[in-house]
């Protein structure tokens, strides 16, 4: 179909060759507020405890900006080196924004202390990470964050965020990077996925094997194993291993060495 | 318009064992997010035990398989003897680097035993014929990123038949259920010295 | 448009600390589910967040959200049954396989979210398009709801409360909200009532509705085996067949099968069922999905 009125105007193009552009139409500079740090983070629980862990590599683009930038902190401790925390977070993706939301969510669990004389539940921390994020939900904040801490009944809890506030809690989850790497891993050797009891059955009767709480000894050793298999293969992971695990007794942190190239 | 290694989905995974080698693919073809079919073998046979796994654009992969199905065979008419992976492997680079300016969308796999020497062999493309040789394992398709998660956390070295068929099943089975556009079940071949033995795995239908 | 975000956004600069308002919201201890949200400092701030968050429009946008899913739900004599997958991906990756697509709306259905036989008092809306945006709504509309029943001494009816969140994503149409919600309750003034949300402010009253990337899958089982007098058992297994379907040929649904019965007295949640087993169940017992070989 042709229309007469659909010609574009061809009257500012026309002119003199001395001419100049006049009025040049006003453009915004492309605003492009996140980087991409890279790095992985990691979290599973089991009947009495969770760990959360991730890589200390901070990168932007092919570069490497420091090989040590923590990504699991302390929530709602009591000073600065977060003694008396009983709440993790793990962030992963832009390291400014992740900071940010660390240092927002540590000051909103200490003024519910200070408010109400009691430490805030995991379960409430969890949903009020969730409005957080989604108050930013037009201008998100560029993190998967991870939340792990132990639930009223001494259960280790795991909960995971998309960048605007979606969460659930879950048993095991990896963010960042390398999780399209470590997930698929972790799904079958935490939650047992694609295995069947031997012998339970022929063809179609086999007995699919069936995902309990794992101990701690086999947990730390599976996010050990999970991380120097992500570091062989993704460029933006590696350098040092951070592993804080939270019991009834308190937080433990260690560091593990990793491949540096 | 979307990628045309990702329009049909699929996966390819070969590893090495101690005197053998497996390769495995998933048998999803889709159109996007629809499923159009689910009994898709992206693996085809060249030679007793000379395999080439073809994930990417479908058409492609039938074009490319059926190209090498004639090239091999003129070479064997030829040659009067079976192609050796490492032939096969120089004969798909050539070939793809013909294209260099006007590539098929796909990335080969190659895995099969060399009969001279005895020795297990792989190896992997770029979709214009860069050879990826190695001594572990080689992924393709658009699981491969979760591939190589399972791979590089289950693998190991001198894996016997048994055991290198249970750790390629495992590690594709996870890989795949991680990728919306591969899956729907899959095939496993593992070639030993004299012996290919091809299986059917159960996997699941979504 | 841009005269609505130029009044709600201000230059960031001129806050170089936490502005009162912030200090406000960060000491006080219940949290603002409001209506403030922070902007970017551009003019046109949603194709900022389409530039960023779209992965239609642009493949290689930094922030993946959540998408995908199927989602049905239709009334018939017994009340209304809703189902879901329960899948959320992120361009082609599964990021999780046991989204709780199903959430319950209301303060008296606040309780534990167990497979029971006892029916919990309530309504029931359904997820689809973004996750954040659907739990964050759902969770402001329960909010709203209690408000309701604190007020007026009753159970809010599902017409107003699909109103309240039709009007909600009217207010904030073209800001790049993206939810497709059903609303389904059985109030003594409007018998079984199912109401289709979206974040266009798109709001129908009707007896079937499937949302999602897999809707044409759901709707193809659905509409051919659908009556309104169908049975209770007819009806729970005609949604998780219906569903079934739509996890088989659609790419972006899978997972589990989350399976509701909206009765009179309140929900009953029949099960959170893991679809491989029920797949080859339904293959190898009754010979449908012929496409599918069984041969090991």
């Amino acid at each position: 179909m042709t229309s007469l009125m659909d010609h574009p105007s061809r009257g500012e193009t026309i002119g003199y060759s001395f001419s100049q552009p006049t009025a040049a139409p006003v453009k915004e500079h492309s605003f492009y507020p996140y980087t991409d740090n890279g790095g992985s983070t990691l979290g599973i629980t089991g009947s009495d405890f969770a760990i959360l862990a991730g890589d200390t590599r901070s990168t932007s683009g092919y570069n490497i900006n420091s090989r040590m930038v923590p990504k699991v902190f302390k929530i709602g401790g009591d000073d600065e080196t977060g003694e008396g925390a009983h709440i993790l977070l793990s962030v992963v993706g832009f390291a400014a924004d992740g900071n940010a939301l660390k240092e927002r969510l540590d000051t909103v669990v200490k003024m519910y202390k200070y408010q109400h004389g009691k430490s805030m539940s995991v379960g409430a921390c969890a949903q009020r990470l969730s409005t957080i994020l989604y108050q930013k939900r037009f201008f998100p904040y560029y993190v998967h964050a991870i939340l792990a801490g132990l639930d009223e009944e001494g259960k280790g809890a795991l909960y995971s965020y998309d960048p605007v506030g979606s969460y659930e809690r879950e048993q095991c989850r990896a963010a960042g990077a390398a999780s399209s790497l470590i997930m698929p891993f972790l799904d079958n050797q935490v939650n047992f996925k694609n295995q069947y009891i031997p012998g339970s059955g022929e063809g179609h009767a086999l007995e699919p094997k069936k995902a309990e709480p794992l101990p701690q000894e086999t947990v730390k050793q599976l996010v050990r194993d999970a991380f120097t298999s992500a570091v062989e293969r993704h460029i933006e992971v590696g350098d040092h291993l951070q592993v804080m695990i939270i019991t009834k007794d308190g937080v433990e942190e260690v560091y593990h060495p990793l491949k540096k190239d | 318009m979307a990628n045309p290694f990702d329009i049909n989905g699929g996966a390819c995974v070969a590893m090495v064992g101690k005197d053998c080698v497996a390769i495995a693919c998933d048998l999803r073809l889709g159109m996007q997010s629809l499923t159009v079919s689910n009994n898709f073998p992206k693996i085809f046979n060249y030679a007793p035990s000379t395999y080439l796994g073809l994930t990417g654009l479908a058409t492609d992969v039938n074009t490319v398989s059926d190209l090498f199905r004639y090239k091999v065979n003129m070479y064997r008419l030829r040659e009067e003897r079976h192609i050796a992976p490492q032939t096969l492997a120089n004969l798909v680079s050539s070939s793809l680097y013909e294209k260099r300016f006007g590539p098929f969308f796909i990335s080969p796999v190659i895995a099969g035993i060399n009969h001279t020497s005895g020795k297990p062999f792989i190896c992997g493309f770029d979709s214009i014929g860069c050879i990826d040789l190695a001594k572990d394992f080689i992924v393709s398709g658009t699981a491969s990123d979760q591939l190589f998660g399972t791979c590089e956390g289950l693998w190991e070295p001198d894996l016997s038949p048994e055991d290198l068929f249970e750790t390629i099943s495992q590690a594709l089975l996870s890989g795949v259920d991680r990728d919306a556009l591969s899956g729907w079940g899959a095939q496993v071949y593992i070639i030993e010295k004299d012996k290919v033995t091809q299986r059917l795995l159960k996997g699941r239908q979504d | 448009m841009d005269k609505l975000v130029a009044q709600y956004s201000r230059p960031s600069h001129q806050n170089e600390f936490y502005s009162e308002q912030e200090q406000q919201d960060l000491s006080e201890s219940t949290p603002p589910l409001s209506l403030k949200f922070n902007l970017p400092p551009v003019d046109n701030s949603s194709a900022f967040l389409r530039a960023m968050t779209d992965d239609h429009s642009n493949p290689s946008c930094p922030i993946k959200l959540a998408h995908g899913t199927t989602t049905l739900s239709f009334r018939f004599q017994g009340g209304i049954i809703v189902c879901t997958d329960s899948r959320a991906t992120a361009g082609n990756w599964i990021a999780s396989q046991t989204v709780k697509k199903v959430i319950p709306v209301s303060r008296l259905s606040r309780g534990e979210d167990k497979p029971t036989n006892e029916p919990t008092p309530g309504l029931l809306g359904t997820m689809a398009g973004g996750a954040a945006d659907c739990q964050y709504w759902l969770r402001y509309l329960s909010q709203q709801c209690t408000l309701h029943e604190i007020r007026h001494k009753r159970r809010i009816t599902v017409a107003a409360a699909s109103k309240i969140l039709a009007n909600l994503t009217y207010a904030y149409k073209g800001y790049g909200l993206s939810m497709g919600t059903m609303l389904a309750g059985m109030t003594p003034q409007e018998g079984p009532a199912l109401y289709y949300i979206d974040s266009d402010g798109t709001r129908l009253p009707g007896n079937l509705f499937c949302v999602g990337s897999g809707q044409t899958f759901a709707y193809g089982v659905l509409d051919a085996e659908y009556r309104y007098d169908l049975t209770e058992r007819e009806a729970l297994d005609l949604g998780r067949r219906a569903i079934l379907a739509a996890m088989h040929r659609d790419a972006y649904s899978g997972g589990f099968i989350n399976l509701y019965h909206v009765k009179e007295e309140g929900w009953v949640h029949h099960g959170f069922d893991d679809m491989n087993p029920i797949f080859w169940k339904t293959k190898l017992d009754h010979g449908e999905f012929s496409n599918v070989t069984s041969e090991l």
